[in-house]
């Protein structure tokens, strides 16, 4: 009995050091982010024959600087709330023309789609802010760039919310149909609601993307968080540390943002089948 | 007795298939007509065209006074279509509850939506139908926490808050376990014990035989042979209704 317990400890001591694989994520992960502070941090030295030398940023600038660019976080994320509920209106509208059987309707959108998609966003950006006033339309650099997302943004999410609704099975349709709504009715009460639960992950990924798209913006002088790290950075040579804070900024964001994209889908798994 | 559904010469054609060949019927006030036949014969699409959820080549409905042409399209057409749904409760094989809703509120909503009921007047409707159907302690569950059978009396109850004049059953036990079907076959004994007028598309022969009032065999679209469940299930005249019937008993 003595020797089977003395044969066992070497297992067991090894069993005792294992850390479960997500510890170890979180482990390495924060490694990883020390090393690439660590390279941020400017400092030198040299192993043998090799000299060997971190970025070294001018935390003057930044220090100076920092809190001027930042005030741009209010105007990116006013342009990405804004523009991306109106983009789900206009993605609605052209998802149920889409399934709709009434050909205007449905060649209509399929066309906006087709155009939205078709031409880039930068394209629509400026041609909304500097092309339009050839025709006498002259509008706002904010107003170009919520104008422009929506529309963009609306195409892309026109074509999640037709499969969201497509994805709500034919017999809700007939159980709703078969005790007397309407067609509008089903849509509105029973097939929307569940087309909502099924595209949350989706419409949720693209807020994010628009949350970065949103700097595209900075093209037409709109001074938010992109176009203040450039009208920083610019005069004094200092694009480096100026790109640097937006980036740390864009990046924050989209944490948070991913955040609670999770909790939510949490919130509506709550009642699935 | 005048009829309280009637289908007058029923063609249904899915592409060049023709399901349902002028079937002709007539179902008198708190008849039970099970409908019976192999699968592809013609008898769930016969139920899905009384409703209108199939809309027939040819032909005429009425269901409780309200008589539907086939076959038009105007406005008028559809808001008949929808007063005689509201006068034909169904239930499906696949229960189609609404997952999304509690149980309650799945019973209150046609009450709400297509009859302007307040919240107030469809709750006690919704809470008798429930405990009608033994579930009244469910009534703040989520469908996906009840059983099949559990769910498909829900469904039941659902139809019933529209206070139909007739229900239409399409195979309401075909997706259950076994172990299930019993208690959903005791609800529509129930109801039928209450009076209810029934047209029951079913493979169930023991719930044929002691339930229905008239048993309709279906083959290629038509009606082959119907009579009381005595004669048509015991002593079928027909060699396709002896056949099937040694096939499923």
């Amino acid at each position: 009995m003595a020797d089977k317990a003395v044969e066992l400890q070497p297992s067991m001591v090894r069993r005792r050091l294992s850390i479960p694989f997500p510890v170890q994520l979180v482990l390495w992960w924060c490694l990883w982010l020390l090393f690439l502070l660590f390279l941020f941090s400017g400092i030198g030295f040299s192993l043998g024959f090799i000299r060997i030398r971190t970025i070294a940023l001018d935390w003057g600038f930044i220090a100076t600087w920092w809190l001027f660019i930042s005030k741009g976080v209010i105007v990116t994320f006013e342009l990405s709330v804004i523009s991306i509920i109106s983009a789900m209106v206009l993605a609605l509208a052209a998802a149920l023309a889409r399934l709709s059987r009434f050909a205007p309707f449905n060649s209509l959108a399929s066309l906006y789609v087709s155009l939205m998609r078709g031409t880039p966003l930068y394209l629509q950006i400026i041609f909304i802010y500097q092309a339009l006033p050839q025709l006498g339309l002259v509008l706002t650099a904010f107003t170009s760039a919520v104008l422009a997302l929506s529309l963009n943004y609306g195409a892309y999410m026109s074509e999640i919310f037709r499969a969201g609704i497509q994805a709500v099975g034919r017999g809700q349709t007939e159980a709703a149909y078969a005790l007397g709504m309407t067609p509008w009715q089903t849509m509105r009460r029973i097939v929307l609601p569940q087309a909502f639960r099924i595209i949350t992950p989706d419409i949720g990924n693209q807020f994010i993307a628009m949350q970065k798209d949103t700097s595209l913006a900075s093209a037409i002088t709109l001074l938010e968080l992109m176009g203040l790290a450039r009208q920083a950075g610019a005069p004094r040579q200092h694009f480096f540390e100026a790109l640097v804070v937006a980036a740390v900024w864009y990046w924050l964001m989209t944490i948070v943002l991913s955040y609670f994209q999770r909790k939510l889908e949490h919130r509506m798994a709550r009642s699935d089948r | 007795m005048e009829p309280i559904v009637t289908v007058q010469n029923l063609h249904k054609r899915f592409g060049n298939l023709e399901v349902l060949k002028g079937v002709n019927l007539r179902v008198a006030p708190r008849e039970v007509v099970c409908l019976i036949g192999r699968s592809g014969s013609g008898k769930s699409t016969l139920l899905r065209c009384i409703n209108f959820l199939e809309e027939p080549n040819e032909g005429v409905i009425s269901v409780a006074g309200i008589t539907v042409p086939a076959g038009e399209r105007t406005r008028e057409h559809r808001q008949h279509i929808i007063e005689l749904r509201e006068r034909a409760g169904m239930v499906f094989q696949s229960f189609n509850l609404f997952p999304h809703k509690t149980v309650l509120e799945n019973l209150i909503e046609a009450p709400m939506i297509v009859k302007g009921m307040s919240r107030e007047q469809a709750i006690p409707i919704a809470e008798k139908l429930l405990e009608k159907v033994g579930l009244a302690s469910k009534r703040d569950v989520y469908p996906s926490k009840l059983s099949g059978g559990q769910q498909q009396r829900v469904a039941i109850a659902r139809a019933l808050t529209m206070e139909p004049q007739v229900m239409l059953f399409d195979e309401p036990t075909s997706a259950l376990d076994p172990e299930l079907i019993g208690e959903v076959l005791e609800v529509m004994r129930d109801l039928a014990r209450d009076g209810m007028t029934m047209l029951v598309v079913t493979h169930e022969m023991g719930f044929a035989r002691e339930v229905a009032d008239r048993v309709i065999f279906m083959d290629g679209g038509v009606f082959v042979e119907e009579g009381p469940p005595a004669q048509c299930l015991v002593n079928p005249q027909d060699e396709r209704t002896r056949r099937f019937l040694e096939r499923i008993l």
